[in-house]
Formats: C-alpha cells, sequence, structure tokens
C-alpha cells in the first residue's frame, strides 16, 4: 500500500513534477513571523488576568495592548488584524474590564453573519466563565426563542447581534430596550471590511439610527472596529460609525512560513491564448492534497463554480474518503447545515471544503494547510483573506492561485510584484445614497419623531421630511415629523441587496412532501432560477420546472445531465441628469443619473468538461428597471474614419477590458459595476461607454470610476498591450469582438480618451 | 439638480404608497379652541378639546343608565357579579374579590397600525367605569401623530382604579402603553401599577372549540348577542385616522369612535358572562365542561370535582361520558379504586375511540397494580391495543402504542410465570 504523503512531501511534488511545474509561474515564500508581546497592562482586572493565566496566555500581543488602552480610556478605534491574530481580545478585554467596574455597563456586538455571532457567544462564555464572573451575554437573532427575548432585553450585559436584527427587530422596539441603550458603552463591529458597498451604506444608516436612539436615552457608546486588511480602515470606520477613530496596526501575533504560489494554467488554444480551465487545474491540484488527507480549502468565485468543483472532487476522492468528507459552504445554505460543515472542519472528520467568499470571514474553522484559489478573487484584500485560512502558528502553509483566463487573473498571475507590494483596494461606501437613507429615514422616524435642525448622522435631510410628508409617510406637527403609516417599515427593507424579497427554493423531487432547500435574491434569480435552468445545491443538480415570479418561488426537480446553463441579459439605457462633465477637444467625460432596464433574454447550456455549448431556450420574465448613477466616457463620431460595426467592435472589446480592470481601483466584485458601450448613444449621439453602479441610486463606484478615469484608463491600455494573444483574447477584451482590428481599436479608442486629458 | 426632483425621480426604488393629493403644512402654537377645526362637529358629538402645554387633545364622555341592556346583560349586572365574587371563596385569576365594582376600568385603545414596534401610534384611549347608578364611557383622543403630551396627560392624571379589563390586552394594549408612554415620560405622570383580566384568555379557554376565532367581534355575537348596525370593521381604523389627520374632518372618525365604545361595553357585558358561568350561577351549562378543566388547571381540585359531578348528573351522553373519565383521575388519585374502575369501564363501552382506548388502558392498570388481577389487565390491554391498531392503521407507532405494547409484553411474562408457579 502507498503511504499518505505529508505536505512537505507534496510540495517537492509540486516542485518537481513537470505536470504541476511548468505552470508555476511564481513562488513566493513568506517567512514565520515572533510573535511581540507586552506585559498584561496594570489596570487590567485581575479576574482577567487570572482567566488568561489559566488559558496559558501570559501577555498580550502589541495590537490587543492598544487597543485596550485606547477602548477602556474611552477612544473609538478600529483594530487591522489579519486572520488568526487573537483580533477578538482586541475588544472582549475592554468590554469585560469595563463590566467588571460598573456592573450596568452593557455592550452591542455587531457580526456580519448569524454564524459569527454564534462562534463568538462560545468563546465569549468560556472567558466569562474562567472569570467567574456574573456576566450574561446573548446572542439576540432571529433564532432566539421568544420566551428568554425579555431576559436578554433586561439583563443581559453583552447583547451579540447583526445589523439586520439591530435594523428590524432591536431599533424599532427600543421601548423595551431600555436598561441596554441608557447604559450602552461599546459598540463592537467585527469584520468591518465587510461593511462596503451596499450593505455598508445601509449598515451606516443602521448606526445613524442606533447613536440617535443612544442618545435620546443619553448614552455616547465608544465604537470598537476590527478589519482585515484594506487600504482604508480608519477612513471606512470613520464613514460607518461618524466618530473620531484610532488606528491600531501594531500587530504583534505570530505566523508560520507560508508558500504563495501563482500557477497558470497551460494554454491549449494558441491563437485564441485559451488557456484551460481553472476549475479544471484546481480539480487536479486539489487531488493531489484530498487523498493525502492534507485539510485543505478551495475558494471558487460563484455559486455555481463551488458546485461544478465539488461534484468533480466529490468524484474523484469518494472511494477514499467519502462524499461527506468534503464539503461545499455557500450562501444559500440552510444554518444547520452550515453549523454542521463548520464543526466538521474543526474537528477534521471533513478534509476539503469547497467555498464561496463566505468563509473569507471569521467563521471559526480552524486553521487548514492548504488554500487553493479558482482564479483571482477580485481583490487584494480578499486574496490575503483567503490566503489567511491556511497556515498553522507553527508549521508551513501553503497557497495556490490559479489564474482563470480571465484579463483580471493574468493580469495579476503575470505581475507577482503588484500583488505583493501595492497596497490592498479601498472600502467604498455611501451613506447618502438617496434610496438607502430614505428608507432608514423612515425607520428611524418609526423609532423616534424628528425634530426642525435634525441632521441623519451628519447629514440635512429637512427636504427628505418634507417629501416624505408630502408622500403621507410623516406628518408635520409644529416643528416635528412623526411617523404616520400602518406600516412596520424595516420589514420592507433588506440591508443585503437591491432586490427586497427572496425567491424561495422548492424541491418537489418526493412531492407531496417538498421542501424549501434555500433561497435567492431576485436579481439573481433572473439568471439562475429561470424554467430549465439548471441550479445546483451541495453537489446535487436540479432543474427548474417552474419560476413563479409573481409568487417569488421556484419550484424544482433532482436531475442528472452532463451540463449547465448560463443565461444573457440585455439592457436599454438613458441619460438622466449630467452632474460633473469634462470636456475635451474631440472626448468629453461626464457622471450622472441613468435609468437601465434590463431583460433575461435566452440562456445556453454548456457542457461540463468540455464547456461547449449544446444548446439554448428563451426566458421569459418582466424587465426590471433600475435608476443609478453611472460615468460616461463620449468621443466625437468622425475621429476615427471607421464604419459604425468597427467601432462597434472596438467599443465592445475596450468596455471588456475596462469591466476587468475596475475592480483593481474601486474595492468591488465586477458584477458591482457594468460596462456598457453604445455606438449612438441617445442623450448626445456619440459613442459613449457608460460605466454604472448595479445598485439603485449608485453606492460611490461609478463616482470613483470618474474621478480616477486617466489612471484606469491607462493601466488598462497596459494590459491590453501587455496581453500575448495577437487579435484579442478572453483575457484581454474578450471574445465578443470577433474582427481582426477589434484589439488594436479598442487601444485606440481608450487612448484617445487619454490623450486629451494628458495634454 | 435639486434633492427633491431626484427623490420623486427615484420614487419608483421606494417603499412608498400611491397618494393624491399634496397637503398643506399646519403649525399650531398657541392653540385657542377658535383654532380647532370642525369643533362644532366634536362639540355635537359630545366631545370637547383638553389643553395642555400649548397643544390639545379631544375627551368624549358618554353616560349610561345601569338598566342599559348591552346584549344579554344590564349593566347593572356587573355589580351583583362582583358581589358574588366577594361571597365566594373560589381563588381565580378573574375573582373580583376585594374589588370594588367601581374600581374596574374597561379598557381599549385604537392604534395606527399592528405588532408592538416604537412608531405604533396609539390615537386612541377609551375606558368605561361604573359611577353610581351610570356606566361612564371616556375616550381621549389623539388630534394628530405628535399631540401625545395632552393625551396622556389627560389620561393620566384622572385614572385612579384597581383592575384593567381588557380583551388582548396583557400583550397588545398595556405594552404598547408603555412603549408610547417612554417616549415622552419626562413630560407626564408616571405609569400606575394596575391588576389586570384579560378577557380574551378566558374566552379561549371556554370557546376556542366552539368558535372559529376567538375574536371579540365572534363573541359579542355568538355569545353575547350583541349585534351591531352600522359598525365600522376595526381594521379599518388606521386609514380612517390617516384620513382623518389630513382632512380634519372628524365624521369619519366618530364611527371609529363608536365602534370603540361598543367594544369597551361589551367587556362589561363579557366580564359579567364569564364571572357567572366561573361561578356557574346558572348550574349546570354547555360550557361546564371547559370550567371544569379550567378548574383542574389552576389546581381547584374541589371546585372541578364538582362541576364534574355536576356535569354527571345535568349533562347530556357525550359530556357524562368525558367528565366521568376526567372525575375517575380524581378517584384514582384519592385511592377510590372501585369507583374509578367502575367509571372507566363504562367510558370504555360508551365514549368515542380516544376515551375508550385510554379508559381501557386505565382499566388495564388498576387490574394490575391495585386489583391484582393479571388476565383482566391483560385482556383490557389487548382490546386497547386492537382499537390503536384499528384507528392508526398505516401509521408508524406512536409513543403510546410503543408504551402499551411494552405493557403487554411484560403483562404476558407475568401470566407466564404465573401458570408455571400455579
Amino acid at each position: 500500500m502507498k503511504l499518505r504523503k505529508n505536505l512537505q512531501e507534496v510540495i517537492n511534488d509540486l516542485k518537481t513534477n513537470e505536470d504541476f511545474n511548468d505552470n508555476i509561474v511564481h513562488w513566493q515564500v513568506i517567512e514565520a513571523k515572533e510573535a511581540k508581546h507586552v506585559p498584561f497592562p496594570d489596570r487590567m482586572n485581575d479576574k482577567i488576568k487570572q482567566a488568561l493565566e489559566k488559558r496559558g496566555i501570559t501577555g498580550l500581543y502589541t495590537h490587543q495592548a492598544t487597543a485596550f488602552d485606547a477602548a477602556v480610556s474611552g477612544n473609538s478605534l478600529v483594530a487591522v488584524t489579519p486572520t488568526a491574530s487573537g483580533k477578538t481580545l482586541c475588544y472582549n478585554l475592554p468590554v469585560l474590564q469595563k463590566i467588571l467596574e460598573d456592573e450596568k455597563t452593557r455592550a452591542l456586538y455587531i457580526f456580519p453573519t448569524k454564524a459569527l455571532s454564534y462562534d463568538q457567544k462560545s468563546e465569549l462564555n468560556e472567558m466569562i466563565h474562567e472569570m467567574d464572573a456574573a456576566i450574561n451575554s446573548y446572542t439576540y437573532d432571529g433564532d432566539t426563542p421568544s420566551n428568554i427575548r425579555q431576559k436578554i432585553r433586561q439583563a443581559g450585559h453583552i447583547v451579540i447581534t447583526n445589523p439586520d436584527m439591530l435594523h428590524s427587530g432591536i431599533l424599532p422596539h427600543h421601548t423595551k430596550w431600555v436598561s441596554l441603550f441608557e447604559n450602552l458603552k461599546y459598540v463592537i463591529i467585527d469584520e468591518l471590511h465587510i461593511y462596503r458597498g451596499v450593505f455598508g451604506s445601509h449598515t451606516a444608516n443602521v448606526i445613524r439610527r442606533l447613536k440617535r436612539i443612544c442618545k435620546f436615552y443619553g448614552s455616547d457608546p465608544v465604537f470598537v472596529c476590527t478589519s482585515a486588511t484594506i487600504n482604508n480602515p480608519k477612513e471606512l470606520a470613520m464613514e460607518l460609525t461618524e466618530k473620531e477613530m484610532v488606528l491600531v496596526d501594531n500587530n504583534g501575533a505570530p505566523s508560520g512560513k507560508k508558500h504563495f504560489v501563482f500557477y497558470n494554467p497551460p494554454i491549449v488554444n494558441k491563437p485564441l491564448n485559451i488557456r484551460r480551465s481553472a476549475v479544471l487545474e484546481v480539480r487536479k491540484l486539489a487531488n493531489q492534497f484530498l487523498k493525502n488527507k492534507i485539510q485543505t480549502i478551495v475558494f471558487a468565485r460563484s455559486r455555481v463554480r463551488v458546485e461544478i468543483l465539488l461534484t468533480y472532487l466529490q468524484e474523484l476522492v469518494s472511494k477514499q474518503l467519502g462524499p461527506k468528507s468534503i464539503r461545499g459552504y455557500r450562501g444559500g445554505y440552510l444554518p444547520t447545515q452550515r453549523r454542521e460543515i463548520e464543526q466538521g472542519l474543526r474537528d477534521g472528520s471533513i478534509y476539503g471544503v469547497i467555498s464561496t467568499n463566505a468563509l473569507e470571514l471569521g467563521v471559526d474553522i480552524g486553521q487548514l494547510q492548504v488554500c487553493i484559489m479558482t482564479g483571482y478573487p477580485g481583490s487584494i484584500s480578499s486574496a490575503w483573506q483567503q490566503a489567511g485560512r491556511a497556515g498553522r502558528r507553527h508549521g508551513e502553509a501553503l497557497i495556490i492561485m490559479v489564474g482563470s483566463s480571465s484579463a483580471l487573473d493574468q493580469y495579476i498571475v503575470q505581475h507577482p510584484d503588484y500583488f505583493f507590494t501595492r497596497n490592498p483596494e479601498t472600502a467604498r461606501i455611501n451613506p447618502d445614497n438617496l434610496l438607502i437613507m430614505v428608507d432608514h429615514v423612515k425607520c428611524a422616524a418609526y423609532e423616534l419623531p424628528f425634530k426642525k435642525g435634525d441632521t441623519f448622522g451628519k447629514t440635512e435631510i429637512m427636504d427628505v421630511l418634507e417629501f416624505l410628508t408630502e408622500e403621507r409617510v410623516l406628518h408635520q406637527n409644529g416643528d416635528k415629523w412623526h411617523w404616520m403609516n400602518d406600516a412596520f417599515p424595516a420589514s420592507n427593507i433588506s440591508l443585503r441587496s437591491a432586490a427586497q424579497e427572496n425567491v424561495v427554493i422548492i424541491d418537489q423531487t418526493n412531492a407531496p412532501n417538498n421542501r424549501v432547500i434555500g433561497e435567492m435574491d431576485t436579481f439573481s434569480a433572473m439568471t439562475l432560477l429561470h424554467d430549465e435552468a439548471i441550479y445546483l445545491h451541495q453537489g446535487i443538480q436540479f432543474q427548474v420546472e417552474e419560476l413563479d415570479w409573481e409568487e417569488k418561488k421556484a419550484f424544482v426537480r433532482e436531475v442528472n445531465v452532463d451540463y449547465y446553463t448560463d443565461a444573457n441579459l440585455a439592457v436599454q439605457l438613458s441619460v438622466l441628469e449630467v452632474d460633473k462633465q469634462r470636456t475635451f477637444a474631440s472626448t468629453t467625460a461626464a457622471f450622472g443619473d441613468v435609468a437601465i432596464r434590463a431583460m433575461p433574454t435566452i440562456f445556453k447550456k454548456i457542457k461540463f468538461e468540455t464547456h461547449e455549448n449544446i444548446g439554448s431556450g428563451p426566458i421569459s420574465l418582466p424587465e426590471v428597471e433600475l435608476h443609478t448613477s453611472s460615468a460616461m466616457l463620449s468621443m466625437e463620431p468622425d475621429i476615427f474614419e471607421w464604419d459604425e460595426n468597427r467601432i462597434e467592435q472596438g467599443m465592445i472589446g475596450a468596455s471588456h477590458a475596462l469591466n476587468y480592470m475596475i475592480p483593481l481601483y474601486v474595492m468591488c466584485d465586477p458584477h458591482d459595476i457594468h460596462v456598457y458601450p453604445q455606438v449612438k448613444a441617445a442623450h448626445n449621439e456619440k459613442p459613449t461607454i457608460f460605466i454604472y453602479d448595479s445598485y439603485p441610486g449608485g453606492i460611490g463606484l461609478s463616482d470613483k470610476v470618474y474621478e480616477n478615469s486617466e489612471i484606469i484608463l491607462l493601466e488598462t491600455i497596459s494590459m491590453i498591450e501587455n496581453c500575448s494573444c495577437d487579435n484579442g483574447c478572453p483575457s484581454c477584451i474578450g471574445t465578443e469582438s470577433a474582427t481582426k482590428t477589434a484589439k488594436s481599436d479598442a487601444k485606440q479608442l481608450l487612448g484617445q480618451f487619454c490623450q486629451e486629458k494628458r495634454s | 439638480m435639486s434633492l427633491k426632483n431626484k427623490l420623486n425621480r427615484m420614487k419608483t426604488h421606494m417603499n412608498l404608497e400611491k397618494v393624491d393629493h399634496p397637503s398643506p403644512v399646519e403649525e399650531n402654537i398657541g392653540i385657542v379652541n377658535e383654532d380647532i377645526p370642525f369643533l362644532e362637529k366634536w362639540l355635537e358629538n359630545d366631545t370637547v378639546p383638553y389643553h395642555f402645554d400649548d397643544d390639545y387633545c379631544f375627551i368624549r364622555e358618554v353616560r349610561y343608565p345601569l338598566n342599559h341592556k348591552h346584549g344579554l346583560y344590564a349593566f347593572s349586572e356587573l355589580k351583583k357579579i362582583v358581589n358574588e365574587w366577594n361571597q365566594t371563596s373560589l381563588e381565580h385569576p378573574l375573582s373580583a374579590r376585594g374589588v370594588n365594582s367601581e374600581d374596574l376600568f374597561f379598557f381599549d385603545t385604537e392604534t395606527t397600525g399592528l405588532g408592538g414596534g416604537a412608531g405604533n401610534t396609539i390615537f386612541l384611549l377609551g375606558y368605561a367605569y361604573l359611577e353610581g347608578e351610570e356606566v361612564v364611557v371616556k375616550q381621549h383622543i389623539l388630534p394628530q401623530p405628535g399631540s401625545e403630551i395632552p393625551l396622556y396627560q389627560s389620561f393620566l392624571e384622572k385614572i385612579n382604579y384597581e383592575t384593567l379589563v381588557t380583551y388582548n390586552g396583557k400583550s397588545f394594549d398595556w405594552p404598547q402603553l408603555k412603549t408610547r408612554h417612554t417616549l415622552i415620560k419626562e413630560h407626564v405622570p408616571k405609569l400606575p401599577e394596575f391588576g389586570h383580566f384579560d378577557l380574551y384568555h378566558a374566552s379561549r379557554r371556554l370557546w376556542r372549540n366552539k368558535l372559529e376565532r376567538v375574536k371579540l367581534s365572534v363573541v359579542e355575537t355568538d355569545i353575547l348577542e350583541v349585534h351591531r348596525e352600522d359598525d365600522i370593521p376595526g381594521y379599518l381604523a388606521p386609514m380612517i385616522y390617516f384620513d382623518f389627520v389630513e382632512r380634519k374632518n372628524p365624521e369619519i372618525l366618530f364611527g371609529i369612535m363608536k365602534h370603540n365604545e361598543l367594544d369597551i361595553l361589551s367587556l362589561i357585558s363579557l366580564y359579567i358572562h364569564l364571572s357567572r358561568k366561573i361561578l356557574q350561577i346558572d348550574g349546570y351549562t354547555e360550557d361546564s365542561m371547559e370550567i371544569a378543566r379550567w378548574l383542574a388547571y389552576l389546581g381547584k381540585k374541589e371546585e372541578s370535582v364538582e362541576t364534574y359531578e355536576k356535569i354527571l348528573t345535568a349533562g347530556n351522553e357525550e359530556d357524562r361520558i368525558i367528565a366521568g373519565h376526567a372525575l375517575a383521575f380524581q378517584k384514582k388519585k384519592e385511592k377510590q379504586f372501585n369507583e374509578a374502575l367502575e367509571i372507566w369501564k363504562e367510558v370504555a363501552v360508551k365514549g368515542n375511540v380516544q376515551l375508550r382506548i385510554q379508559a381501557q388502558i386505565e382499566c388495564a392498570k388498576l387490574y394490575e397494580h391495585q386489583f391484582k388481577d393479571v388476565a383482566f389487565a391483560l385482556k383490557c390491554s389487548l382490546i386497547a391495543h386492537q382499537e390503536m391498531i384499528r384507528e392508526e392503521s398505516g401509521l408508524i407507532p406512536g409513543k403510546k402504542q410503543l408504551e402499551l405494547e411494552k405493557r403487554i409484553r411484560r403483562l404476558e411474562k407475568k401470566e407466564l410465570s404465573k401458570d408455571i408457579f400455579v
């Protein structure tokens, strides 16, 4: 019998075996780092010291000590901490200290997901138990049984919740939480970097409401935030909480030696510059580790990829390990399923997990030995978060990033210096997005009336109050505005997505015993749950038999087919208003409001393994309308003496390339932003490239693109130039523009914008 | 572009309902009676303004003579029933022992929405009480959102009663009152402590099997024989109130006030009716069974046995069997095994299938443990088992069936060993 290999042996295999070695473009070794300790701070309560000593902790890491001192002296702070650096002590210590000093003290912990708060409670309670102190900590979320809710409201020193529950379950009922709000000393915001884009903009408004209520009850809590490495943690924390912040970034935690490998799949089609599928390469790599029982986490960018990889890998190793030892993990699974998987990873009964970025967060799954990324995760910050999943404090860890054919991936894989030296991305929020803010002003008015001269956070809102009065949502009585509606506003507002209603997925394989297996936001459902779509859940294929759009239900049945489906979305666009504009000799850059109407048109059936198109069908769903903000790049139609088709091909190529490069400058997923070319835009009859936010009202992404258009254009041109293909390929300008001149045309078009700007 | 234009354009993305016409904004600084819109109409409807702190609310008062009959009862019955409570030794959640009939405070609110959030506004606080030879109904009305200080001031400065009587007020009206009070507690008197009779819970105990929904309106028609004419249903209250706030004309609001008034009057009749049931003033009635169960649940052994016995003598066949079954448990507890066995034997023949099975099992227990008759115990168990199988054919054996099968196996073993030794 063949002996199992350990990690070191598999690493040597990778280095020597041609199958792999030829594809490795970069091998970075990150040396182990020693811990930086300081003694316990003097004022720290003895009970806390003793509890820490019981766990074998005799001092604090430097960043923990700094955070403790700042928080205890009443300063709000943001601590930047990599994975597994003991960040929870950064907030637990000052909170416990304050409660020991004054029993009345209350603290509110906010975690972005329920899974995280669940972990946190166990850890906190363990600590409290060892301290032998009468401190109550409870999670308060949708799963909290109603019979203990009252006790939590009155007697919970530490209440652990999530932004959604704060928004719809706590703030609207603040009169039942008087003892919490009167004595609230600390608000903890963990995983700060998650609060960006739509979710961050919503949460910033929830915090405005929280602070309003605190003020009503006479408290003014200190905010303690922790964040993964991003470019602007302090700025984000200040935008989110509207508080002055101390930045704590003197990380003193140790780390083990790490190998960071960039892996580029071999080219299989030279003229088109097409590489072997990253998914297939990952399958091959992951198999090396899993068959040797080396705990491995594989990240994939989409739910569909998670499910495809899961199917592959479960097949490969089911004989050696059994299918239960490799699991999928993503949004859409039910909480109990997730808990079971997390537990399995910690106790070692699960060897492999295939995940979307859901596991980037601090969900406690222990530390694994190997991390494989299927494609660049979209941001430097995210890549480091995922990489942090591998690596114990002692011993080595291996991280492999497998590039896909996309332009961004190829750019990153071929520029390791760029990745290892550049600052991570900037996280953007726009708390003043009108749609988001108005929703929360409604909730806030429901909670407490507004007075003349009141601001919402730091934002003037008299116009909004008057608008809502005209809309019969508020009632002005003297110099106050009161809620006047029979609705409960928070219940119609979801913090997580533009779509307010989710589609429930119902499995009717064993009819009449139908069961709900998951849910999905309506926008994704248009392209993933249309009639005849193949929906993958835990590696099982389901076909959608009927999407009931009115009732928001998708009825699915288990099937076994060798293809998956991919849907197209048709878009119409019109400009409503131009807010900012820069005009040059032959080009214009503008920023303003646009209306987009989108409708899914057809879907394609794509065969596994070969990825060839084996059929298609129509999708009949109603049009969805979106009002948002957009950057617009226009040029005079007659600069180039090309026919309309050539211009169009060039613009499609340029748009494709831009869409890939923008996430390098703005922290977002490529689908948070859309790039859409029009040869003859309706508003100015000129060739125009629109770059718009996917969220109604915009969340600041396209604004940032407008402000930084020059550097983005220059980098995009250089990306196209550096691509080794002849006439354009999926890695630069995409394959939709098939003409021979498309690649140079795209470059010329983009160049036209920069040329004049520099002059 | 101005913020307002932008807001108007984005409307379709917001959760707003459609409205037809804009409303002027009103200022109300230093209000005098002459400034109150439609004051004439208010006055015609027994309502006067109450001024406080540069603001006002309305208070309506109507009086009924004690001989006024609302449904089954005249209000004078309330005095009598409170007397009855004071003469019995029965302890009960609805007992008015030690309470004067004038200290009962029949209370109901109208709100602008459902649920218990901070923004759900109470716009009407209504209550009734006995005063001399009259029932007084008072309603405090919020003229517009934000004028809550006069509303609660006027309400709290006068109330001085022992016990609230409400319909579902324990989980709705009173907590909501507390919530709204919290928002202005610096400006108005404290909320007093009250006793609380929640008639919803009592009504559920008696009629949940009989009525499709135990709503006050259903109890009113089906039990109390109160019949309303031209009543405005309560669920329209928020819309009607918003319409009033906008147009200031109270005409349409008077309907809601009348509705609330009738609700409160029904609370009086309902309290009389429930008390008569609990005190069994009319002897055996079709509600006696639920009363007996309730008393048993409250631990009032003696009273529940008495009630079961009343049912045994006066009740119909079905009730008598059920009462007997319940009574037999009581007899068994009191070690009157022969009496218990006789009753269960009858139930095992005449009861419905569930009762027959239970009675057989109880007989089996008595035979096995008290009368030491294994053969009879086994026989009863087997009959029960047969009935059970027939009743639940095809289903997975439940806990009860498994228990019974265990009993049978044990009895069979005993029977066998007895054969060996004999």
